[in-house]
């Protein structure tokens, strides 16, 4: 049902919508994703394909070819094999990683911030990544880079790779919310604490090692908690896919029934969840 | 040139000269007010008059609807409420329009779907998604923003939206922890794609808030703003306040003159708003004496929106009218 849904979003150009429209990047490389896993065929090579036609010149790929530049889907282009993708597709998206940072890591930001009298020393040494070049660090495109900088390490062990996706925790870590779990990013503004949402906190699980603290117990505490209680798609799945990271997802675990699945992405992303993940 | 692009070029245009008559000859803008105490079926009689009132003219032309939609909190404050979303639905297409969408684009979650159904869209209008556009992952055309009053220079934004005749901000009347008072302006953070900026939006901060929303503003020359005041948001909007009754719906053509006036109504002083006072700066009405006001007399209807401490020198300590 999931792939036959994916075959009939499959734009001609060999890309994917996330509902209707043009083709983006991050749809293309789930959909792709969920279709290795059922076997190599000619529509995940049309999308390989289309993937390979819209790298960028430095290595990294755009939210949407044509528009702007090199972005965090960069990490998701890194999460499909190397065999399928290519040899020097695969490093350059690796190497295009490697050095992006958030904005709020620059000199001049630490500096107004230190006059400012805020110190923001934890992300300055534990650099996160932004969704865009020259904007912040959040949660959601630094727990991508480190799924994928961690998917090379174990296939092509490297200090360099590791010392990166463990700063990359890091910046989870001091941005878990107070309560545990994860939200966007920001974890109080003006002194009130924010609270967790359910998919960022199932993205960031995937991110993190399996290293137990009381902060990951109480982190755990709330992703088993939203999986019990979301009717998000898009929540199921990342909680499914970072619990199971974690070797928290309950046995034989099974969405409640009447979730809606209306986008390739949600579709996509169940696929790979039951049949062992993404990276 | 796309069509889009065309589209776009002829809006700045058109505003360019909106601009250079207010320059010259300002003209009051209308802004109406009207008692609403309750979500319930009156409100679809109340927003027909409300519209009519305006005389819109939205024969064939296509209408886009643009809700504050930011979290799942059913029964909350937060989002503007889908019954006055299908009110505003029906009465477009009453009022003769080729066709009406609902679209948003929300900053910090993005299962868009998921939290129009916790918000109540799916149950309250029929065939919801039918006729929603998720702004965040739409078809993109990028647009030169004629302002410049922030950094951005050039945006990507929804066809969508750039294709609509008609863009019909619909905020929820609420303070903002950033900027002081989000309302019909600040709503248009929303058209803004995350799928190619992110969740949030973080380029729009690092541009300047205030400056955003003025650019974001001038980008949509034919606008219209319908608030949602039934009950608003006050403390620390837009997300994390309390509900505030303040049963009233605003509306207007001009959305700083309808934010200016919703911010009397919530006892802030619209001049320290900062993206009020650039737009006005730009030749936006957003005094007292701009404003041709119909409807409920705002003392009449007036209620202080609790401030957080930051911003309590917004308070405005004045009498009205």
């Amino acid at each position: 049902m999931a792939i036959e849904f994916l075959l009939n979003k499959q734009n001609p150009d060999g890309g994917w919508p996330y509902l209707h429209g043009g083709s983006w990047t991050e749809p293309t490389v789930y959909a792709v994703l969920a279709l290795l896993a059922e076997g190599e065929t000619a529509q995940s090579k049309r999308g390989i394909a289309w993937i390979l036609r819209t790298r960028l010149g430095d290595g990294g790929w755009a939210s949407r070819p044509g528009v702007g530049e090199s972005s965090w889907v960069t990490a998701l282009a890194a999460l499909i094999p190397e065999e399928n993708l290519g040899h020097a597709a695969h490093s350059g998206a690796i190497e295009w990683l490697l050095p992006v940072k958030g904005e709020n890591t620059t000199a001049l930001y630490c500096l107004r911030q230190w006059l400012l009298g805020r110190s923001n020393s934890i992300d300055r040494e534990n650099p996160g990544w932004p969704w865009t070049p020259g904007a912040a660090a959040w949660v959601g495109p630094t727990a991508m880079a480190v799924v994928a900088l961690e998917s090379e390490h174990k296939r092509r062990p490297s200090a360099r790779v590791a010392a990166r996706a463990q700063a990359g925790r890091n910046f989870l870590m001091a941005h878990m919310c107070h309560e545990g779990g994860w939200n966007h990013g920001s974890t109080d503004a003006w002194r009130y604490d924010a609270p967790p949402y359910p998919e960022t906190t199932g993205v960031a699980l995937l991110a993190m090692d399996r290293l137990r603290s009381p902060a990951m117990e109480r982190a755990l505490a709330m992703g088993r908690k939203f999986l019990a209680e979301t009717r998000s798609a898009d929540a199921q799945n990342w909680l499914r896919l970072g619990l199971a990271a974690q070797g928290e997802l309950p046995q034989g675990y099974a969405p409640p029934q009447g979730i809606a699945y209306r986008t390739v992405t949600e579709v996509a992303l169940s696929h790979i969840s039951e049949l062992g993940g993404l990276a | 040139m796309t069509r889009r692009e065309l589209i776009a070029g002829a809006g700045v245009v058109a505003l360019a000269g909106c601009t250079a008559r207010k320059a010259t000859a300002p003209q009051p803008q209308m802004v109406s007010i009207v008692r609403a105490p309750a979500y319930d079926q009156r409100i679809y009689d109340t927003v027909r008059r409300m519209l009519a009132d305006h005389r819109l003219d939205v024969r064939g032309r296509n209408v886009v609807l643009k809700p504050n939609l930011v979290e799942f909190e059913p029964g909350s404050s937060i989002n503007t409420h889908p019954m006055l979303v299908h009110a505003a639905y029906e009465a477009f297409r009453a009022m003769g329009a080729a066709s009406v969408r609902i679209a948003e684009g929300p900053g910090h979650r993005r299962n868009t779907l998921d939290l129009a159904d916790a918000a109540g869209y799916f149950r309250i209008i029929p065939g919801f998604e039918d006729v929603f556009t998720d702004l965040n992952v739409d078809d993109v055309s990028q647009v030169h923003l004629s302002r410049q009053v922030s950094h951005l220079g050039k945006l990507y934004l929804p066809n969508t939206v750039l294709g609509a005749d008609l863009l019909v901000s619909m905020p929820k009347m609420k303070t903002h922890h950033w900027v002081g008072a989000t309302l019909a302006m600040k709503n248009l953070f929303g058209v803004v794609p995350g799928g190619l900026y992110g969740w949030p939006k973080n380029v729009l901060h690092w541009a300047g808030i205030n400056e955003c929303i003025v650019d974001l503003h001038s980008a949509f020359p034919r606008q219209f703003a319908l608030v949602d005041g039934i009950v608003g948001m006050e403390g620390n909007g837009p997300i994390q306040g309390t509900p505030k009754a303040a049963g009233v719906l605003v509306a207007g053509s001009d959305p700083a003159a309808v934010d200016a006036t919703c911010c009397r109504i919530m006892r802030i002083d619209p001049s320290k708003v900062g993206y009020l006072g650039l737009a006005a700066e730009g030749g936006a009405q957003i005094a007292e004496a701009g404003i041709r006001q119909t409807g409920e007399p705002i003392a009449s209807v007036a209620t202080p929106f609790a401030l957080i401490p930051y911003f309590q020198t917004y308070r405005l300590d004045r009498p009205i009218g």
